[in-house]
């Protein structure tokens, strides 16, 4: 999946507001990345920041979804460009 | 009735079973059991469960527990379901169906309930049921619950007896099939389970790494273990991940069916709910939104229940007196007046506040602000580890822990929740106001002390009580309840127009449930309090109350307590004060009348200051000294001094632990507290 090392992999909580990236990566203890895996922010998921730095608000899969810091700093995300981000898949 | 939380199922739960609900509490948890009858095609009972909202089956809090555990049929308390209604929220189809595509892989019967349809329309995606249906092989039923469509249909499916089961294609992905027939082996033969709860609690195994999480009430055979750690070794020394694996192949079937059923119809721009929530969300005007909301909620609980609380007031009073009229003199009559009316009307009058609460966590919760409030809120609480969620709570035990105590259940992760049933009754209530007046006024006594003292000592004592509730909730979570997961995922549902029907549904439920326990616990508790301070009688009629009060088995307790509470400068008479109002904490100020023989009118407490002024120790010492006095409301900050409290805590946490646990150690830290002040005090001359 994380074919392309153009872009630089952020966490989710530094992706800015309004930018979409792409899951990559998932760190943290094991239970978290079921439940987030779970809830549809899985590997190759995209994901739209809607705004927060320390609470971070996100689009992902249709659903506003709000994780705090610790969250929201286990997710990798690879920043896509600004061109329309396609859809969900 | 199984589904996503904010899938609609409660609204489609209550749209199918009208006013038959049931809703207790599964025994040995504190989960909320909720049973409905609704009627078939052919005017046959059908009962229907509303199991608790979930993600996923493997089970992280509790209530997912419960739900995992009867779809089962682990529970002996709730025979595994003949059908299951999935409740699918079709404007999230594809997060949605990952419960349902688990739940099929037990191949049982399932309806599948596709709500939420218009909001799908609105945010411009054609979900199309039949071609849901016939991919899965179970009838699919379009709902709106709200608007009390596709119930007729929905009825009709749970009619047949002959539903279809599903043609569920769902390989699993080859490399971890030989482990999920091994281990499904293993559970049918050694540890009794039907096979397809086999596999599907094979697949739990392979997908949650605790075991023990997974197998709850039926603990693995030694067999199964060792099979599942063999595996697991093999795992690690390949490096795979086989969770991520399983979870994905699910996500990448459910996104293939999802791209024949959903169709977009035009490209999705912000919704409303966007452009709303870069408002309520932004870091300045959502919080200035919020103090706005809260001022309100704290006003209205305030000065908005003021009338109507007087008014029930009275007519408590009035209906005291017209029974008191009514019959003749005597035990009977006393009972009823000061022990059934006096004991249950102080509790009563609090039900304006709790009306008023409810109608705002009602107004927040199905307008879809109560997540942004807990967002906002998440912060801040986290700092003492809790979460967002439980700052109304705790805003809403100011009026009086008991609406505070009830609103908890907004609170998922249950943890979080008894932490603040345990801290909230240190917010100090509307109950406590009248000893800190009564005790300020005899602190501060005359018209010339200036307002601003009395009102900054007044806050000294919210600000100890909320610096306690933080304090505690703090010790709490590094202690009782330590390792809770630091993180927080939620969902925020779109916004909607509020319902007033499910707002006054909401009250009705809660109101219906404080007046319930005011009518049982709360009564018997009284009765007992009642006879405490009644008998035994005088022999001598003539004897004043004052009198009476000190030979009554109250009285003989005050004494009794005295060695406990002199070292923090009380005397029994205080100590009958502490005792009486244990059924309400404003009680005490009508215990010091009756004790020091003062008539008190409501609203004027100068008379009853100046007796408690002048009262003295035997040895002539003064009593109320200013230290007494401060003491005295500290104490009152931190005791537990509230039956109707300890009788809600028994309800909502379905054990008599945690109240208990609550009186022993509010009313330890306040004895506590108020020792090291009151000798502190005496030694630096006060
Ligand atoms: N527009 C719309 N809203 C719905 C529908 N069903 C439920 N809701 C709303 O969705 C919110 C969550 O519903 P609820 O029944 O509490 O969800 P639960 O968490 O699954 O029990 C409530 O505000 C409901 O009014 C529906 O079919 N259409």
């Amino acid at each position: 999946m994380p074919s392309s090392s153009l872009n630089a992999r952020v966490q989710l909580c530094q992706l800015p507001a309004g930018a979409t990236g792409r899951v990559c990566q998932l760190t943290g203890d094991e239970s978290f990345c079921q439940r987030v895996r779970e809830m549809g922010f899985g590997e190759a998921a995209l994901v739209t920041k809607i705004s927060g730095t320390t609470t971070s608000l996100c689009l992902v899969k249709g659903t506003r979804i709000a994780l705090n810091h610790r969250a929201a700093m286990n997710i990798l995300v690879e920043p896509i460009p600004a061109v329309r981000a396609g859809r969900t898949e | 009735m199984v589904g996503n939380p904010n899938s609609g199922k409660t609204t489609l739960f209550n749209a199918l079973t009208g006013l038959r609900q049931k809703v207790g509490n599964y025994p040995g948890v504190t989960v909320e059991k909720k049973i409905g009858t609704t009627w078939s095609q052919h005017g046959k009972p059908i009962q229907v469960i509303d199991l608790p909202g979930a993600y996923s089956l493997a089970a992280r809090s509790p209530d997912e527990a419960v739900l995992r555990d009867v779809l089962f049929g682990r529970r002996e308390d709730t025979p595994q379901p003949d059908r299951i209604i999935c409740v699918v929220d079709a404007a999230n189809l594809e997060r949605n169906l990952y419960l349902v595509h688990q739940i099929l892989d037990l191949g049982r019967p399932v309806i599948i309930a596709l709500n939420m349809m218009d909001m799908a329309a609105a945010a411009g995606m054609k979900v199309d049921a039949a071609e849901l249906e016939g991919e899965l092989g179970v009838p699919v039923i379009p709902c709106e619950a709200v608007h009390g469509k596709g119930l007729v249909g929905l009825r009709l499916a749970m009619s047949r007896v002959d539903l279809p089961l599903a043609r569920h294609s769902w390989d699993v992905p080859a490399p971890v099939a030989p482990a999920v027939a091994e281990l499904q082996a293993a559970l049918t033969d050694h540890d009794g389970r039907p096979p397809l709860v086999a596999r599907a609690e094979a697949l739990l195994l392979l997908t949650d790494l605790d075991s023990v999480r997974v197998a709850g009430s039926r603990p693995l055979s030694h067999r199964t273990h060792e099979i599942l750690a063999h595996w697991r070794q093999r795992w690690v020394t390949t490096g795979a991940d086989w969770s991520a694996t399983l979870i994905r192949s699910r996500h990448d079937a459910i996104g293939a069916l999802c791209r024949g059923v959903v169709t977009r119809t035009r490209e999705q721009g912000p919704s409303r709910s966007d452009r709303i929530d870069a408002v309520l969300c932004h870091s300045v005007w959502g919080w200035a939104v919020f103090g706005v909301i809260m001022a309100a909620l704290f006003f209205s609980i305030f000065s908005l229940a003021e009338g109507p609380m007087d008014f029930i007031g009275r007519q408590v009073a009035a209906l005291a007196d017209w029974v008191q009229g009514a019959m003749a003199p005597g035990d009977l009559r006393l009972l009823l007046t000061k022990g059934v009316i006096g004991g249950v009307g102080t509790v009563v009058v609090f039900l304006p506040q709790i009306l008023i609460l409810f109608f705002f966590v009602g107004l927040l919760e199905s307008t879809g602000y109560m997540a942004r409030a807990a967002f906002i809120m998440d912060r801040p609480m986290s700092k003492v580890g809790l979460n967002g969620r439980s700052f109304i709570p705790l805003l809403g035990s100011y009026a009086c822990a008991i609406p505070g105590i009830m609103a908890t259940r907004t609170i998922e992760n249950a943890r979080d929740r008894l932490v603040t049933i345990l801290v909230a009754p240190l917010m100090s209530c509307s109950a406590r106001l009248p000893v800190y007046l009564l005790m300020i006024a005899t602190l501060l006594p005359g018209d010339t002390v200036p307002a601003a003292r009395k009102a900054g000592i007044m806050l000294l004592m919210y600000v100890l009580g909320t610096a306690g509730a933080f304090g505690f909730a703090w010790l709490f979570k590094r202690t009782l309840f330590k390792g809770a997961p630091p993180h927080m995922i939620m969902e925020l549902p779109p916004y909607q127009p509020p319902r007033p029907w499910e707002i006054l549904r909401h009250m009705a439920e809660r109101a219906w449930l404080f007046l319930k326990n005011a009518g049982t616990i709360i009564l018997a508790i009284s009765i007992v309090l009642w006879f405490l301070t009644t008998y035994p009688k005088l022999p001598d009629p003539t004897a004043t109350p004052t009198e009476q009060i000190a030979h009554s088995f109250a009285g003989q307790a005050g004494h009794a307590l005295e060695p406990v509470i002199r070292p923090l400068g009380f005397d029994w008479r205080i100590g009958i004060g502490l005792i009486t109002s244990f059924a309400a904490r404003e009680v005490f100020v009508s215990s010091m009348g009756v004790i020091f023989g003062v008539e008190t009118p409501e609203d004027n407490t100068t008379p009853l200051r100046d007796a408690l002024r002048s009262a003295h120790w035997p040895g002539g010492a003064p009593l109320f000294t200013p230290l007494v006095c401060l003491t005295l409301m500290v104490y009152y900050v931190f005791a537990m001094q509230c039956m109707s409290t300890v009788a809600v805590v028994k309800r909502e946490t379905n054990s008599w632990r945690w109240p208990l646990f609550q009186i022993f150690y509010m009313t330890g830290t306040a004895w506590l507290v108020c020792f090291i002040l009151y000798q502190a005090g005496r030694a630096l001359g006060y």
